[in-house]
């Protein structure tokens, strides 16, 4: 498997290149183009053996992130294919090598995963849920392989090793081992709310934390009130 | 003429100098600047019925000549969405193109609106562009452009596809085969076949619609 990104200007893809019989994941309809001896089935997150009812679990807790309930699986059957990935939004797609390091990725931040890789959904309590922007779920990414992720703008990766704070709203994914907790920005919870920043992701650990150079929501914020209204 | 395409690929501008006489056919509300010697003439091309076709393929009803006169000058082209944009020289040839893919072009090339091509294109509208002729031909799309050599055969997502050379025939497929897909709104596929080029866009105004739809005020019944 070899995945090739297109990095140049604002529109990040990926083409992944599958050997006959290779296998890679993605979230649901962020399929553009593949090769036609590519085998596209759409299956709904579960892990082995839990069972029927286990899935749907699984999936419900996969719409509570955000989340598609379904990821689409493509395999490439005789001969190598390719299958093109790629966001809804302007920005970065960029690999994520899974082995010696697990990774979280928030609810919209998974773009798709090789084989290899196991995905698990980490609910992140009521709390934290709430007040963050980035959804109750995560999706936990173990095992060996490549993860894609994307990102509203430019992606950057930020070592964390006396602890560092991140925008709610800028996380795209974080190494396991980091812990982190809700916060206000500034001193006090007026000057915090009065700087604009409101509340924060304070992370504390060793480890790596990907972000996002834009807000999507704060996108979708200006867009919104400027469209006729919605039915209820 | 000579021409330039700048901020490639993410906010492409066509930048091309004319020479005295010569002449640019652009899509209404695609230029963006122009030297006073480059004059602008509105024209139904090719008559009625031919304004009337493109305007079903989702182009304009009126093609808009840019000519160099008593002089030289320069004229900038942008499409309305951000992206990129692809060139081709066409030698007596034709393209089918998604509506508002056409941006302009120069030389002897004609657009019309065709079912000829285009199958079952639901989500896209009806009729698609054909652009034939000899000249050179400009065109773009939301988000990155990529050329797809095919062989055989390929797949692309509906709504990704711009423009393909008329050897290239397709079809409208689902991607699952079970029932599954069925049940949770697959989504719609172009499969193409024969041996040609397709260019494809890595990014859907629809998909960015459906995104920023929850963000929009909710409508209250003042009963």
């Amino acid at each position: 498997m070899n995945i090739k990104i297109d990095s140049e200007g604002a529109f990040g893809s990926a083409v992944v290149e599958l050997e006959p019989g290779e296998k890679f994941v993605s979230e649901a309809g962020a399929m553009y183009r593949a090769s036609s001896n590519v085998d596209i089935e759409v299956v709904s997150r579960k892990k082995e053996g839990q069972g029927f009812f286990g899935g749907i679990a699984a999936g419900l807790r996969a719409m509570m992130a955000g989340e598609t309930y379904h990821l689409s699986s493509y395999q490439a059957g005789r001969g190598p294919g390719e299958v093109g990935l790629a966001p809804t939004h302007q920005g970065e797609v960029r690999k994520v090598e899974i082995g010696s390091e697990t990774w979280i990725c928030s609810g919209g931040s998974y773009l798709g995963s090789s084989a290899g890789i196991e995905l698990d959904t980490q609910y992140q309590g009521l709390t934290k849920g709430m007040f963050s922007k980035e959804g109750l779920v995560f999706v936990k990414a173990s095992g060996q392989g490549d993860l894609l992720v994307n990102g509203f703008g430019r992606i950057s990766e930020v070592a964390v090793d006396n602890g560092v704070t991140i925008d709610n709203g800028h996380l795209i994914a974080f190494t396991d081992g980091l812990e982190y907790e809700i916060g206000k920005a500034g001193g006090g919870w007026i000057s915090s709310m009065m700087s604009g920043e409101g509340l924060v992701m304070k992370f504390r650990g060793q480890g790596k934390i990907l972000v996002q150079s834009h807000d999507p929501s704060r996108l979708g914020g200006a867009l919104g009130p400027l469209l006729p209204p919605r039915k209820g | 003429m000579k021409y330039d395409i700048i901020s490639a690929p993410s906010y492409s501008l066509v930048e091309m100098s004319l020479n005295e006489g010569e002449s640019v056919i652009v899509e209404p509300g695609s230029m963006t600047w122009m030297d006073t010697t480059v004059k602008p003439k509105t024209e139904m091309k090719g008559g009625l019925f031919a304004g009337l076709k493109r305007r079903m393929g989702g182009e304009s009803f009126f093609l808009n000549t840019y000519t160099a006169e008593g002089g030289s000058g320069t004229i900038g082209i942008a499409p309305g969405y951000s992206g990129d944009i692809i060139v081709k020289e066409l030698n007596n040839e034709t393209l089918y193109m998604e509506r508002g893919a056409y941006l302009c072009h120069v030389g002897n090339i004609e657009t019309s609106a065709t079912w000829e091509g285009f199958r079952g294109f639901f989500a896209e509208g009806m009729l698609g562009l054909r652009v034939s002729g000899t000249g050179l031909l400009f065109f773009g799309s939301y988000g990155d452009v990529q050329e797809v050599d095919v062989q055989g055969s390929y797949t692309v997502d509906n709504g990704y596809a711009v423009a393909w050379e008329s050897s290239l025939d397709y079809s409208i497929g689902r991607s699952g085969r079970k029932i599954r897909s069925f049940l949770f709104g697959d989504q719609l596929i172009c499969n193409y076949h024969g041996n040609g080029k397709l260019w494809v866009q890595t990014r859907s105004p629809r998909n960015l619609a459906a995104w920023v739809h929850p963000f929009r005020p909710v409508q209250r019944d003042n009963k």
